[in-house]
């Protein structure tokens, strides 16, 4: 080959021009991969036996589930009463949890669909767990606003479906129905999005796994895949087109889930901020979710060469920036408090810092907006260990954002006489941990069966971004 | 519709009286009654048309048949409305019992009446669900075991025999008995024996007053009080609008005179001397907290002064010298007295007979009697006679008496404080208890003779002097009871029926005293008197005599120590133990401490700080060292004078530890009555004789903590309009919810205590699609007329079907009533003052809690209300959080509802909420178009006044006007032409259809502090 | 088109890019190319049109924007006009939020459904054709050997200095299908 190249002089190789390439960009796959290797080392896990460690893991999830369901099995069978819940606080953990977890969600679509727009390539290491995360957090999210009616076996009377009551419809006018579309296509679109990332590469397993029964499998849901340019000329586009739409959706959800509040009548939730405020914090918390799930898959996955310090350093900047935002909008409200001049959010501002639940509100204000600015720091952004911790923290402080805005607001509204406290009962604390365990359970699965890694996306990154021929010609005459 | 004369005749002729009996012997006691529905229907169908059968004999029949066809004017399903009398208490006010198949469902006030003039109190509004209780006795006892009436007569009638020639004392005890009949009846038969007396005891009595017009007008009455005439009203402790000889009435009467109007600002001045805050205390325009040892010399004072001023001073000193604070108030006052003196009124709940004299003395000074206290046309709702009760308990531990007869009260319950009364009562040969359950005395009586309830049986009641009133029986007897009347004629060998009983004596007796333009047939009369429930009389004539001025002397002191005072006092809604097995009213939040299940000490601020105690903690209250002594738990009530203890009485009854699982049961549920086994204690053990009269005030009592912890189950956790010190923003520390002014300022400016800025003219943000061009709904609610008695919140259970939660659901803040009564502390005047504020679904126009429902649960009605659809709700809450009002109530479990007898309470016309579902305040829709059916038949518009809501219809205060707000004809309409008119949190523009009228305080002050 | 066809495969995206134009340039006719991802630049490289399938994603969003916000002021001031808290019977804003989540529902399903259906994915459909490693890391090349003159010969000899790893002559009934 090598002298078939001196043959022909005149014409360039592009393969030095890429070399020279190189050195202006550090790569984003370490271990200098070939595809081969990409295909190996991804698929390896597969068709190893789980690790103990796994086992372990799962043993965990798989227990909070049994436990949340045993909660929930019983408050549907007793009543709602068997929560803390009171006339004055009708919303507390169950609510919280839903917009926790849809929260998480957000994050995998932007990491999927956003950067893939802004053309971010270090996602691709990341966006198939991510988006696996959307879908499992979704999952928890949808669960809790049907939980939480007192009677969920008529929670089908949420779609508006023809029926014989006569023209018996739903209220289009009421947040919570917004709620139950979003959610919903919300759901499905992820669904999509992410079964269409993973078509060529349930090929990859169909053609290369030793199981006959994986084969098979994934001969089945890749829908005879054959990795012909035409059709993956007109996925791209589609991809494209998902990742466009996938966009505006993730914010319009959380406007939409931040509405239940935002058009409440209730100070402390009516307020015109809260659309960007919450997706703003829904993409800090699902950074969190996201960062302690790939530092744990890393680890346990051995894939320290795909989700390299830089893919996390690159997270944790998102994620300063997000917590500032957040921090923003803290600061915001009590200034719009103090100047719109109604006293009742006045009151209940101060009622949330100084009031029966400050202990609540110092904590997200901690969790949220002090801790992560050691961010900042690059030895911190690049200390895998700190990194886990602080992430570990934003999901407690986003989760308390919620129960603060939640149950500060309720119980302490118009009428004093009808001020309450709140007070979660163990079945509540169970519920929360048991969508944990569904969560956890749902992800430990997805790491054992389907690849965590986009293969066909990261083969086509393993070096610097290409550039069409003729450019590396003019570059080659350059060198 | 109210049955006429005409119905009575008819119903006479169709339905022969002998198929009128007691279907009681299907009920049986267990709470899973196999009573059904049908059978009960079937057994009390016909037994309206007996409402209406004059008198006529009952023979004894042992099996229930259907009318051969229905009496006229009776509709199956529909209401009727029977003129009673209610047999709560012994004020016998006017009742309106609403029947329907049969079936006594709604107890209402009887409009024409001319003392509760329509009014109705919790207890009465609460009567229905202690008749349909299934622990009530259904079959005579005899040494416990039930037995059959003849044997247990015969047997009686041998034993009392005996007592007729030898001096066995041969003892009746009752309360009060109004009823001229019944009172006939038992001095007939205690004329038999020797030595026979009945023993009058009033579990809260007001013997020393009646003792005192004994000194001072040598007739042993209880005057009758003319509120209504009363431009100044002075109390001491006297809570006349809550639980004080005859409350609605005096509510209704003391209303009249709280509407100050824009041309004529003017009302009666009120002032309240108390230790503990009462009801009426609450609504006083001034109310002075006093030490309870404080009222003897501020009454003397006041004597002192009155008696100066009228140019009649004292030669002594009537008792120690006051300080000077208390002089100036009481030199103002004796001003306003004599200013409007003839015209004002001086009164006390004092058990000290002196200081009752000294009262006496002041009204007769002031020309009060004949105009503000009558005594020709004396009250009858208050006779006991502590001096007899207090011999009755020596009669009793000394084995002199030989026979008892207790009725209408439970001795050993209430006389707590007699040791060894139990041991004696055992050793008496004959002991009979009328009780309809097996109460303290009862366990220990051999014979227990249950009565009837009061709406099983004919009753009469003569209140006052002058009024006599019938009560009618409204269904068959449940269980094998009998009327204490019949027991009586039974065991002095002329046994009657309590029907003909009654009527016989109102010929005999009551008729002969008719007024001179009254009808002179008797069935006329009666049924006159039948289809009115009242009928006014000539007043017997009582001897009158001059004010003996001698009568008044120094007042017996007692030395002052610095351990507690202990003042015992009756709930409004729970005045004496017959009503503790009624959970709608054991779980009614009291008016002022708004705590539900279980009474409490209320100690003040300064003395739980100073002891470090804090809501719930239970405390230990004793009397000397071999004294009484009781646990409960502790309540810091705001305007509790230091060192001053209060309890509520009526409550630790025998039996009460029935409604441990009434509430939800789940793995966390608390049970309702605690370790102690009953809900909350009895204080009567704290009572003492003194002087001849029962003390209701105990000093030299101590307290101390116990460590251990039982929190409250009340409704309110916040009290006050002042927002909380540390989180009040500068400038907005009270909240405007409920408006208030003096009458100074009113006078000024109509619209004073209105803020500042209007919000009503606000532009709506879309254009205004729904205009009601039709009926529009809405209610007025006069702050200043309403005393925040609570009867409209029973009213609304019982229209509404509102369940019974539990101690534990309260106390997790979900109780379900539908109709609630804020009550607010606030700092805005010098002293403490109290705000009350019935607070119930606003039906706002614009109403948040519709926007957000996402299955169209809840929307609004072209005529202005804000309706909920039960089966249509999925139970979201969504709605209850945007409720700026906090007034929906949710469906947190299933409540249990297994009672099928108690479950015969239920108003068909209403749904029974299921689990998982919200529910709220509707007002009355089932009564709106109840009443658009009877106009539509009739082919009239429906007339203003036609529908009265629940709430309307019982208040005592006449405080709740509703009706359509689009007819300017209507008292609605004119009701919110009043100046005095706000809308709660007009701010927000949710446009409630609800509106108040500020609060108007008879004060000279004319800006509020703050 | 013939049931010959030659297969130039490759180990790399650049070179299977750098021979597709060179072939292209010298007039061959190109089948299709086999990728194991998407190589970027290939689909000019091949001079394949822009996809339509943005216009099947437009019209499906549009279908469902339009026809929700129709169904919800159907539902809200014709079938069953219900006052609902004072709002008026048609209130647009409150049917944006609704009308937006189902555009994109459709949009997104109308799309994939497309791409499925044309390029005639299935579940459970055999690769036809496949040609092996091509989903790990080979790069294949598809020739039609349509035209009398085709030479593979002299096609290998324009294809060697682009690192190619062997060339193969297939016979495929009815062609690769495209």
């Amino acid at each position: 080959m090598v002298e078939v190249r001196q043959q022909r002089k005149p014409k360039p190789s592009p393969v030095r021009v890429r070399e020279a390439w190189e050195n202006l960009r550090p790569t984003l796959i370490t271990g200098d991969k070939q595809p081969a290797d990409v295909t190996r080392d991804i698929c390896a896990p597969l068709d190893r036996r789980p690790t103990a460690l796994w086992w372990w893991a799962f043993l965990v999830a798989f227990t909070a589930l049994v436990v949340g369901a045993t909660a929930v099995t019983y408050q549907i069978a007793v009543g709602i009463g068997t929560w803390g819940l009171n006339r004055t606080v009708g919303w507390a953990f169950d609510i919280t949890n839903f917009v926790f977890w849809v929260g998480i969600g957000h994050a995998g679509t932007l990491i999927s669909a956003v950067l893939f727009l802004f053309r971010q390539k270090w996602r691709t290491s990341v966006n198939r767990s991510a988006e696996a995360m959307t879908l499992f957090a979704v999952v928890c999210a949808g669960l809790f606003p049907v939980i939480h009616m007192g009677r969920p076996w008529l929670a089908f009377w949420m779609a508006p479906y023809p029926n014989t009551r006569g023209p018996l419809w739903v209220n289009f006018k009421s947040p919570l129905l917004w709620d139950v579309f979003a959610i919903s296509t919300y759901l499905l679109i992820s669904a999509v999005f992410w079964y269409v990332g993973l078509i060529p590469d349930l090929a990859t397993i169909r053609d290369r796994s030793q199981s006959v029964w994986r084969r098979r499998l994934a001969g089945i849901f890749s829908l005879g895949w054959n990795g012909s340019a035409k059709t993956w000329h007109r996925y791209e586009t589609v991809y494209l087109l998902l990742a466009g739409l996938a966009t505006p959706l993730v914010f319009s959800v959380h406007t939409i889930v931040s509405m239940d509040f935002a058009t409440a009548v209730i100070p402390g939730w009516h307020t015109t901020i809260f659309p960007p405020y919450f997706v703003a914090g829904a993409i800090f918390s699902g950074l969190a979710m996201v960062l302690t799930l790939m530092i744990i898959a890393r680890k346990v996955m051995r894939l320290e060469d795909y989700i390299t310090v830089r893919h996390v350093e690159a997270m944790c900047k998102l994620m300063l920036s997000m917590g500032c935002i957040v921090g923003l909008a803290y600061g915001t409200e009590f200034f719009i408090a103090a100047y719109s001049g109604n006293s009742y959010e006045q009151f209940l501002f101060i009622n949330r810092a100084l009031g029966p639940f400050r202990w609540a509100y110092w904590t997200m204000v901690s969790c949220n907006v002090l801790i992560p600015q050691l961010l900042w720091l690059r030895a911190v952004r690049r200390n895998i260990i700190l990194v886990f911790l602080i992430s570990i923290v934003v999901n407690i402080g986003m989760w308390f954002e919620r129960f603060v805005i939640i149950v500060t607001s309720l119980h302490r509204d118009f009428l004093p006489s009808s001020w309450a406290s709140y007070q979660p009962t163990i079945i509540e604390v169970a519920t929360l941990l048991g969508s944990f365990g569904l969560f956890f359970s749902c992800f430990l699965l997805f790491c054992r069966f389907i690849p965590v890694i986009a293969m066909a996306e990261v083969k086509g990154v393993l070096r610097a971004p290409h550039h069409p021929q003729e450019q590396d010609a003019l570059q080659g005459d350059a060198a | 519709m109210r049955q006429t004369p005409s119905d009575t005749q008819s119903i006479d002729a169709d339905v022969p009286s002998h198929l009128y009996a007691p279907a009681g012997q299907v009920v049986s006691a267990d709470a899973s009654s196999e009573l059904s529905r049908r059978q009960f229907l079937e057994a009390a169908g016909f037994t309206i048309s007996l409402a209406a059968i004059g008198g006529c004999g009952r023979a004894p029949v042992q099996h229930a048949l259907p009318p051969p066809k229905l009496p006229v004017g009776m509709i199956p399903g529909q209401l009727r409305y029977y003129a009673s009398t209610c047999a709560g208490c012994p004020a016998s006010c006017g009742l309106l019992v609403g029947t329907r198949d049969g079936r006594p469902l709604k107890m209402e006030g009887l409009p024409e009446h001319p003392l509760s003039r329509g009014g109705l109190c919790a207890v009465g509004q609460a009567l229905p669900i202690g008749l349909y209780d299934s622990q009530r006795l259904v079959s005579p006892l005899r040494a416990g075991q039930p037995a059959e009436w003849v044997v247990i007569d015969q047997e009686i009638a041998q034993s009392l025999a005996q007592f007729k020639g030898q001096q066995k004392m041969v003892r009746l005890v009752s309360s009060t008995v109004t009823s001229p009949t019944l009172q006939a009846g038992i001095d007939s038969f205690l004329k038999q024996f020797a030595d026979g007396e009945h023993v009058v005891f009033d579990a809260v009595s007001c013997a020393a007053i009646l003792d005192a017009h004994a000194a001072t007008h040598s007739v042993r009455v209880l005057p009758h009080y003319r509120f209504e005439r009363a431009a100044t009203v002075v109390s001491f402790e006297a809570d006349f609008l809550g639980t004080w000889i005859s409350p609605v009435e005096f509510t209704a009467a003391w209303s009249t005179r709280r509407n100050p109007q824009p041309g004529m600002p003017e009302m009666s001045y009120h002032v309240q001397f108390e230790s503990r805050m009462s009801l009426t205390g609450s609504n006083a325009d001034r109310r002075y907290a006093i030490h309870p040892q404080e009222q003897g010399p501020l009454v003397g004072r006041l004597t002192e002064l009155v008696a100066a001023r009228v140019g009649a001073p004292l030669s002594a000193r009537l008792a120690p010298a006051i300080d000077i604070d208390q002089e100036r108030v009481l030199a103002n006052l004796v001003e306003r007295l004599w200013q409007t003196r003839g015209q004002s009124l001086v009164i006390s709940d004092s058990q000290d007979t002196g200081v009752q004299r000294c009262v006496n003395y002041i009204n007769h000074l002031l020309g009060n009697y004949d105009h503000t206290l009558e005594l020709a046309r004396y009250s009858r709702q208050r006779q006991g006679n502590d001096r007899d009760v207090e011999q009755l308990v020596e009669d009793l531990t000394s084995d002199r008496v030989g026979a008892l007869l207790v009725t209408d009260v439970d001795l050993l319950h209430a006389l707590a404080n007699c040791d060894g009364m139990a041991d004696a009562i055992d050793r008496i040969p004959v002991t009979i208890s009328c009780a309809p359950r097996v109460d303290e005395f009862a366990s220990h009586a051999k014979y227990v003779c249950p009565d009837h309830h009061a709406l099983e049986s004919w009753y009469d009641a003569e209140p006052i002097a002058s009024l006599v009133s019938l009560g009618q029986p409204t269904l068959a007897p449940l269980g094998n009871t009998r009327s204490v009347l019949e027991s009586l004629a039974a065991w002095s060998g002329q046994p009657t029926d309590v029907g003909a009983a009654i009527r016989l004596h109102w010929k005999s007796v009551v008729f002969p005293r008719r007024l001179a333009q009254a009808t002179a047939s008797f069935a006329e009369f009666w049924d006159n008197a039948l289809r009115d429930g009242f009928v006014e009389v000539e007043p017997e004539p009582v001897n009158i005599r001059e004010f003996a001025s001698t009568s008044i002397r120094p007042l017996i002191h007692p030395a002052a120590t610095n351990a507690f005072s202990l003042v015992l006092y009756a709930n409004v809604g729970m005045p004496d133990a017959r009503h503790a097995h009624n959970p709608w009213l054991q779980e009614l939040p009291d008016p002022v401490t708004k705590i539900t299940w279980g009474n409490c000490v209320s100690i003040s601020s300064g003395d739980a700080e100073r002891l470090g105690i804090q809501d719930g903690d239970v405390v230990s209250v004793s009397a000397g060292r071999d004294g009484p002594r009781l646990e409960l738990p502790a309540f810091i009530q705001v305007g509790q004078h230091e060192g001053s203890l209060a309890i509520a009485l009526a409550y630790g009854c025998k039996g009460t530890d029935r409604f441990a699982k009434i509430g939800p049961q789940w793995f966390q549920a608390e049970p309702t009555v605690p370790e102690l086994g009953l809900v909350g204690v009895n204080a009567a053990s704290f009572l003492e004789f003194r002087n001849g009269t029962l003390r209701y005030q105990r000093s030299g009592v101590t307290l101390a903590k116990t460590g251990t912890h039982r929190e409250l189950a009340a409704t309110q956790q916040h009290n006050s309009l002042e927002l909380p010190a540390d989180v009040a923003p500068f400038g907005a520390e009270r909240r405007e919810i409920v408006q208030f002014t003096t009458l100074a300022a009113f006078a000024k400016d109509v619209h004073a205590g209105a803020p500042e800025q209007h919000h009503a003219s606000e532009p709506q943000l879309w254009p205004e699609d729904h205009s009601k061009t039709g009926h529009a709904w809405g209610m007025v609610i006069d702050l200043n007329k309403c005393t925040g008695c609570s009867a409209c919140v029973i009213a609304c259970q019982s229209e509404n079907n509102v369940p019974v939660v539990g101690y534990d659901e309260v106390r997790r803040q979900r109780e379900m009533h539908w109709l609630r009564i804020d009550r607010y502390y606030t700092t805005a005047f010098q002293d403490i003052s109290v705000l009350h504020q019935p607070m119930m679904c606003q039906h706002c126009d614009n109403a948040p809690c519709e926007t957000v429902c996402p299955v169209l649960a809840t929307v609004h009605s072209s005529e202005g209300l804000n309706e909920q659809i039960y089966n249509r709700c999925v139970g979201t809450r969504y709605c209850a959080n945007n409720c700026p009002f906090k007034v929906r109530r949710f469906n947190w479990f299933e409540y249990p509802r297994n009672d099928s007898l108690k479950n015969l309470v239920l108003n068909p016309e209403v749904t029974v909420r299921s689990r998982g579902v919200m529910e709220k305040c509707s007002m009355c829709v089932q009564r709106i178009e109840a009443a658009r059916i009877v106009a539509r038949t009739q082919g009239q518009p429906i007339a203003d006044g036609a529908i009265q809501t629940a709430c309307q219809q019982s208040c005592p205060a006449n405080a709740i006007v509703f009706g359509d707000m689009n007819d300017p004809t209507s008292g609605i309409h004119a009701a919110r032409e009043n100046p005095r008119i706000f809308r709660v949190l007009e701010e927000l523009n949710v446009r409630p259809s609800v509106s108040y009228l500020r609060v108007v305080r008879n004060r000279g002050e004319e800006a509020l502090r703050g | 088109m013939s049931d010959r066809i030659l297969l130039a495969k490759f180990g790399h995206e650049d070179d299977l890019l750098a021979s597709t134009i060179e072939l292209r340039s010298k007039g061959y006719k190109i089948v299709d190319a086999f990728t194991p991802y998407a190589v970027h630049g290939l689909d000019r490289a091949l001079g394949l049109k822009p996809s339509r399938l943005t216009w099947v994603c437009f019209v499906c969003g549009m279908i469902g924007a339009l026809g929700m916000l129709y169904f919800e002021y159907w539902v809200g001031a014709i079938s069953w006009p219900l006052d609902v808290g004072g709002k008026p019977w048609n209130s647009l804003p409150s049917n944006v939020p609704v009308a937006f989540e189902t555009a994109v529902l459709l949009a997104g399903f109308g799309s994939v459904i497309a791409l499925l259906g044309v390029s005639k994915l299935y579940f459970g459909k055999q690769p036809q054709p496949l040609f092996e490693r091509v989903t790990d890391d080979r790069f294949v090349l598809v020739l039609d050997e349509a035209d009398a003159r085709f030479d593979p010969a002299q096609v290998e000899v324009i294809l060697r200095p682009f690192n190619l790893l062997e060339l193969e002559e297939r016979v495929v009934a009815g062609g690769v299908r495209q």
